[in-house]
């Protein structure tokens, strides 16, 4: 292995493992905004892992997936989420359906847990993105665990868009990124959700007087 | 070409119309002259797919084979009967004040775009593309089941919108996954995940990745077909959407969401032996059987009771493709269409009961037989259908899926699924353990549909209750279906055979 790739390689993981940790900052955040926040900051090291990766490796489209990245996820949907924030009558998520030491105690494990099942499929991976494979894994993990965790909707959608980044870093990872037709249906999707879900939390807001979605009680067994 | 042109682009064109479009009746001919162009295009695609195998096009990015063009058959036939149905549903809606007149264009919208991504995620060729046009369902139906706007419907919107976002972005890893194996064999090709280039190199494609990918695609899409446990969005959503999107998610977009899951069955059963893709159906399959004939003994809501009753046939379907063989893949396609029959009938029913009685309870209405004669008859064909009886065409299937069952001998008792975890399946739970099991949990549903549904069909009416009924445009499509239950109960036309016979061996490949 040259110098040149070993360091790539090295600022890859740094890049992934930044990643990993903003989505750790988003699990321990109680105020609405700052989530929205570390969620624009996490979409910005995921572009600049991606734009890493097409430098290192001459792949010219992951730049575009990169440039879609910062459009979209770091100025895009943190506006249309920071705007939905502004017009509710709260900032800062109180009560959880987990605590937050217990939650982040749990997302340590997911991260063990998402190495521990990549284990074997690891050897296979290029050799300047192996590990992040299992960072990737770990990121969709506990973007999962924050939907579930998390009782405003705002957040939970913010969970979602995690789980989403974590996807691309997989996707960037493991196979250089998708063919560009796929990538840019998967911007086009997670683009619509994000509308979608602001105007859900106006319609909630209107008929429960709360975006607090366990409120949303009236149908059980 | 062309057939596949038209059912790509009719629903785009039909959607963007009916957004500018104010009169009811134009939206309605619309939407109705789509559907029957779209069933034209189909039967053209279908003898196309029969003459030559298979149909690529568009520079591969569509390809239709026997098994997406039966599953098309399946969407263009509900969708033509729905536009009948909500020609006279949506009009009368409009006319009680439940939706102003301004907001049936936009129904009409998200119905459309809700067809196109599902006509477009069943010819999709790259596996990346269908999962787009999958997440892309989930997007125009969120809207279309709050459509009424009350509280219940938001929040079963909402709940639909998160599960299935959740559930569909751990397939997403799954197709990345599968992408990472076959990139390595295809090399970095934008083709590595066609369907086409797939299946030829399957074999050749790493296994551990693949078992890893399996098992996120069908968590992923489990979630959309609602299988247990990941089902908790269903019945909430098929209660409150309006009917007719009721019969389109169960019906069609189940039927689609398995379609998506037998895609990848079928390639990665080329690199494992098929016992691994195999079990595991057979364990959700059997799982969400059980619980869901259980559930059906609890619903007072008669629309919630057709939903658990949906996942239940789900499973049913399911455990023939967990069983594989010719046999129980041929009964799992057949009860596909058979499902989707009986169940776009039955909640076709429920939307007259629920018009005519204001309640979804089930002990709110009685006496149907009096006072809604044809929609009562209907009812009971939808009851006795969904319980299988003969001779409607789900007896047939199910009749094939139990006796796949019987016949199957398990090679191993234990399922590795990744390094650590393992799914014991003792020796004594054989083949006759499984078919106890599914007969008895069969005799359940059986008492439990019965005794509901039969309990609202006699009797006499509440007071206040119109008695009579008169045909509408919304009437034909119950005609047709019952028709299509009993005629596909007695024979299967030769060339929907052939075309079932030849989807078997896209998904059976050895």
């Amino acid at each position: 292995m040259s110098e040149f790739t070993h360091l790539g390689s090295q600022l890859v993981n740094l890049c992934s493992v930044l990643l990993l940790l903003s989505s750790f900052a988003i699990v321990a955040q109680r105020r609405l905004s700052a989530c929205v926040d570390l969620f624009a900051l996490q979409s910005f090291f995921l572009a600049t892992t991606a734009a890493l990766v097409a430098f290192l490796t001459g792949h010219r489209h992951i730049y575009l997936a990169a440039a879609l990245t910062v459009v979209i996820k770091v100025i895009v949907l943190p506006r249309i989420l920071r705007k939905v924030i502004e017009r509710l009558n709260v900032s800062r998520e109180l009560v959880m359906n987990i605590n937050i030491p217990a939650g982040l105690l749990i997302c340590g494990g997911l991260v063990v847990v998402a190495f521990f099942i990549t284990q074997p499929i690891i050897p296979l991976g290029y050799l300047l993105t192996r590990d992040s494979l299992a960072i990737a894994l770990a990121i969709i993990l506990i973007g999962f665990f924050t939907m579930i965790a998390r009782k405003k909707a705002v957040t939970q959608m913010v969970g979602f868009l995690v789980m989403e980044n974590g996807v691309f870093l997989g996707t960037t990872a493991a196979a250089y990124g998708m063919p560009l037709i796929v990538e840019l249906g998967v911007f086009f999707d997670v683009l619509v959700a994000g509308l979608i879900a602001g105007i859900y939390t106006h319609r909630l807001q209107d008929a429960f007087d709360s975006v607090d979605t366990s409120e949303l009680t009236a149908l059980k067994e | 070409m062309w057939p596949v042109i038209v059912l790509l682009a009719g629903p785009v064109l039909a959607g963007l119309l009916s957004l500018v479009i104010r009169r009811a009746r134009v939206l309605h001919a619309v939407n109705f002259t789509t559907m029957l162009a779209l069933g034209v295009a189909e039967a053209v695609l279908t003898r196309q797919v029969l003459a030559d195998g298979s149909v690529t096009t568009l520079g591969a990015l569509v390809y239709a084979d026997a098994l997406s063009d039966f599953i098309l058959i399946i969407i263009t036939a509900i969708g033509l009967s729905c536009s009948l149905y909500m020609w006279s549903y949506m009009d009368e809606q409009v006319a009680r004040g439940v939706i102003a007149p301004k907001h049936l264009g936009a129904f009409f919208f998200l119905f459309h775009m809700f067809l196109f991504a599902m006509v477009a995620a069943t010819m999709a060729n790259s596996l990346g593309v269908q999962w787009v046009a999958v997440e892309g369902t989930t997007l125009a139906t969120t809207f279309l089941i709050a459509f009424f706007r009350r509280r219940e419907s938001l929040e079963a919107g909402w709940k639909y919108l998160i599960l299935c976002s959740v559930g569909i972005a751990l397939a997403l890893f799954g197709v990345v996954l599968t992408y990472y194996s076959s990139v390595r064999v295809l090399g970095d090709a934008s083709s590595a995940l066609n369907v086409t280039e797939l299946i030829g190199v399957a074999d050749r494609l790493d296994p551990n990745v693949l078992k890893l990918a399996f098992l996120f695609i069908l968590v992923g899409y489990g979630t959309k077909v609602g299988l247990v446990p990941m089902h908790t969005w269903l019945p909430d959503a098929y209660t409150e959407a309006p009917a007719p999107i009721a019969a389109m998610l169960a019906g069609v977009l189940e039927t689609v969401a398995v379609y998506t899951l037998l895609r990848s069955k079928a390639i990665v059963d080329q690199a494992l032996p098929s016992e691994f893709t195999g079990n595991l159906l057979l364990l959700f399959g059997f799982v969400s059987f059980v619980v869901a004939s259980l559930f059906i003994l609890l619903q007072h809501n008669y629309k919630r009771l057709f939903a658990y009753s949906s996942i239940e046939h789900m499973g049913l379907a399911m455990i023939g493709f967990g069983v594989g063989g010719l046999v129980g893949t041929f009964g799992g396609l057949f009860h596909l269409l058979n499902h989707a029959l009986a169940k776009a009938l039955a909640f076709f029913v429920a939307g007259n009961i629920h018009r005519r009685h204001d309640t979804l309870e089930i002990d709110g209405v009685r006496g149907l037989a009096t006072s809604q004669p044809v929609t009562a008859v209907a009812t009971l064909v939808a009851a006795f259908a969904l319980v299988g009886l003969p001779p409607f065409s789900p007896f047939v299937s199910e009749l094939l899926v139990v006796s796949a069952l019987s016949a199957k001998t398990f090679a191993s008792d234990t399922v590795h699924v990744g390094r650590f975890v393992a799914v014991t399946i003792s020796d004594e739970v054989r083949s006759v353990g499984l078919v106890a099991v599914f007969l008895l949990f069969g005799v359940v549903l059986f008492g439990g549909m019965m005794a509901k549904l039969g309990s609202m069909v006699w009797g006499a009416p509440r007071e206040g209750v119109a008695r009579g009924e008169s045909w509408t445009v919304g009437h034909v499509p119950l005609l047709v279906m019952m028709a299509a239950l009993i005629g596909l109960g007695v024979a299967l036309p030769e060339p929907l055979r052939t075309l079932l016979a030849r989807a078997v061996t896209v998904i059976v490949q050895r």
